[in-house]
């Protein structure tokens, strides 16, 4: 979780400190924690729960560089990012803070997601997992706010141009609100901004195609377009695609498992691009052969070399021969 | 790259608006402007997104029957979107051979019509702002005259640029008699359509390179149309390049041939990869008229079609490879 806020910050002032305790307190197997110890003034400072192995760093330095690759403006935000870094839930617009109640709503709702059928996170799995995604709460002073938007204010008037602006995306099902600069691509949106890394980013140019996504339904290069321009279509990521085939849990799209079954990679990090261009392209009317295959996928760059085999999970798909039987589909809940 | 401000256009007439303001680009696919405004090689001002077009006038992301047998290719409508259309393959299939050659899946799924034919070079001193270059940073010198000019122009070049020019669609269009029709202009607002025919849309470097096209500033296409051209369902666009997939021409060539027994009445040529613009040989075809089809033929008009040529250090090759692409694509056009 994420926290910031517009006020100068007094972890001990009286409502916070109640605003912390019925936060906590509402959380799944952390009820009757309440706020034992405020740490030293500095850089971090942690908050130490009662009857907890809680503490949350608090970031009170440094952090207009985050609150502005976050988005945020003005006005208090609350995001709540999952183990996994993928922004669940956030609350940006408006002059008050989240409530402690709307927070660990958005929380109750992340665990449900994950392989917990609802509500059932031990304590243990709460701090480790929430702890891992920097379960934190950052303080943006009035001071460094005023500097940050002077900043931005002599760059639009020396090239005549812009401010950030609202850009709504819906990515895998899901609606982002964003606030972004125009410059800011549909990948660097992905990765920077909506905390979704897996589609990769390779040569920045349009020319490799690790950070290919479907628009609509259609492979495209996700390094080529702004995000302002990608606003109403439905975008499919890496992290979406067993999903948009109705793949629950850890069940992995055919093309993925057929990637896994032929060794269609060594270092990984063009594949992401592999599979949501292969993806789309046995939808396309491209002929049966190998060397289609090949043609087709000629905007995939592979630096490991490992074409041979993702020609031959490609192919294994198109025939319609999945392995999708064997192991990898394990602890689905649902 | 530098800030710019978006603007959504809704309707040609929002567009054209907008677009004639100064430092304003249009951006359909956005995949050679994006790329150049990366590098600080393109640095609008403002950019006006012409991609919701469509949903008002839906022709103008559509390929559509034109009177008389033609086809007009919707400014937005994408490249592969062209390139798998039924009546393109079998009207043109020249046409479609160009698409299909060209870039890759993911980039024909993106790039449109309009912005395809406006596509810069890909001259690596044009793309390298720490370089001189005339059409770039015009006065400032070329680069390539002297530097690493391997993929340069040997047809149309002078002294200030031998960049070439990129499209392969172009080439195919060029050969096709097709026409551009467009919208607005510097003062916006509801200004007559006009059409340019394909042959002058593009024009030689001379000693201004970084004027590339006919159209004015704030002019947006709307359309390219193909007239009807029954010999060429007897067309082939053959590419040569450095791989085999997902590269630029080293020499390409759109030819159309109307046989009648061994006997050629008529022919369309025309040349990429080595020309400074979209190389429609107009000699050539005259030389190919009332011709009998065979070996000799074609190597004579070969010549014919490259006589001109200029070469630099790294690229005389392109004379000989260019005669031989385009002898190919004639025999292969008689299969």
């Amino acid at each position: 979780m994420l926290v910031f806020s517009s006020s100068r910050w007094d972890p001990a002032a009286a409502e916070h400190v109640e605003g912390y305790n019925r936060l906590i307190s509402r959380l799944p197997g952390l009820a009757g924690a309440r706020l034992l110890r405020i740490g030293p003034d500095g850089p971090w400072r942690e908050l130490g729960f009662a009857d907890a192995e809680l503490s949350i760093p608090v970031i009170t330095e440094g952090s207009a560089e985050m609150a502005r690759r976050y988005g945020v403006r003005e006005g208090p935000a609350v995001f709540v990012i999952d183990a996994a870094g993928v922004i669940r839930w956030r609350h940006v617009e408006g002059d008050a803070l989240a409530t402690p109640d709307d927070v660990a709503r958005a929380l109750a709702s992340t665990s449900g997601d994950e392989s917990h059928a609802s509500g059932t996170w031990t304590r243990r799995e709460f701090v480790a997992t929430t702890m891992a995604a920097a379960f934190a709460i950052a303080l943006l002073p009035l001071t460094r706010r005023a500097n940050l938007q002077a900043q931005t204010s002599a760059a639009a008037l020396g090239a005549g141009a812009s401010d950030t602006v609202a850009v709504t995306l819906k990515v895998n099902g899901r609606e982002l609100s964003l606030q972004l600069d125009p410059r800011v691509t549909l990948l660097d949106a992905l990765r920077e901004y909506a905390a979704m890394p897996g589609t990769k980013k390779g040569c920045d140019h349009g020319q490799c195609g690790a950070c290919t996504v479907h628009v609509d339904g259609r492979r495209v290069l996700s390094c080529l377009t702004f995000a302002v321009m990608q606003q109403g279509k439905a975008i499919t990521t890496i992290e979406g695609l067993a999903q948009s085939v109705g793949a629950s849990g850890d069940a992995l799209h055919p093309m993925q498992q057929a990637f896994l079954a032929h060794d269609g990679f060594q270092c990984g990090y063009c594949t992401p691009g592999q599979i949501m261009s292969a993806c789309a392209m046995v939808k396309e009317p491209w002929g049966a052969e190998d060397n289609d295959v090949r043609e087709a996928m000629s905007g995939n760059i592979c630096r490991c070399g490992a074409y041979p085999n993702i020609v031959a999970a490609i192919q294994e798909v198109r025939r319609g021969k999945t392995s999708t039987e064997s192991g990898a589909s394990k602890g689905a809940a649902t | 790259m530098i800030p710019f401000d978006y603007t959504l256009a809704t309707t040609l007439d929002d567009a054209i608006g907008a677009g004639g303001r100064p430092s304003t680009h249009y951006v359909a696919g956005g995949t050679t402007l994006i790329d150049l405004m990366k590098l600080n090689v393109e640095t609008p001002a403002h950019l006006v997104d012409i991609n919701s077009l469509g949903n008002a006038d839906a022709s103008l992301a559509q390929v559509s029957d034109l009177p008389g047998g033609g086809i007009r290719l919707g400014a937005l409508a994408r490249m592969s979107d062209v390139a798998w259309d039924s009546r393109v393959r079998g009207r043109y299939p020249m046409l479609s051979q160009s698409l299909l050659l060209a870039a890759s899946g993911q980039l024909r799924n993106m790039a449109s019509m309009g912005g395809n034919v406006l596509q810069r070079t890909r001259c690596p001193y044009f793309r390298d702002t720490a370089t001189p270059c005339n059409k770039r940073e015009p006065g400032s010198g070329c680069s390539a005259l002297h530097g690493f000019n391997r993929s340069h122009a040997i047809l149309g070049t002078s002294e200030h640029c031998i960049a070439t020019h990129p499209s392969d669609l172009a080439v195919a269009l060029v050969a096709l008699d097709a026409v551009v029709r467009v919208r607005g202009g510097p003062q916006g607002g509801r200004v007559a359509e006009r059409t340019i025919p394909f042959a002058e849309f593009h024009v030689l470097p001379g000693a201004h390179p970084e004027h590339e096209t006919t159209l004015r500033h704030g002019e947006l296409i709307t359309a390219i149309d193909v007239p009807a051209l029954s010999f060429a369902t007897r067309s082939l666009y053959l590419k040569v390049r450095d791989r085999a997939s997902y590269a630029f021409a080293l020499a390409s060539a759109a030819v159309a041939l109307d046989l009648r027994g061994g006997t050629i009445r008529r022919a369309r040529i025309a040349l990429g990869g080595v020309g400074t613009k979209p190389w429609r040989s107009h000699e050539a075809e005259h030389a190919l008229a009332g011709k009998a089809a065979t070996p000799a033929t074609f190597a004579a008009v070969a010549d014919i079609a490259l006589r001109g040529a200029v070469t630099h250090q790294h690229n005389a090759f392109k004379v000989k490879l260019a005669k031989k692409t385009l002898v190919r694509a004639l025999t292969q056009v008689m299969a």
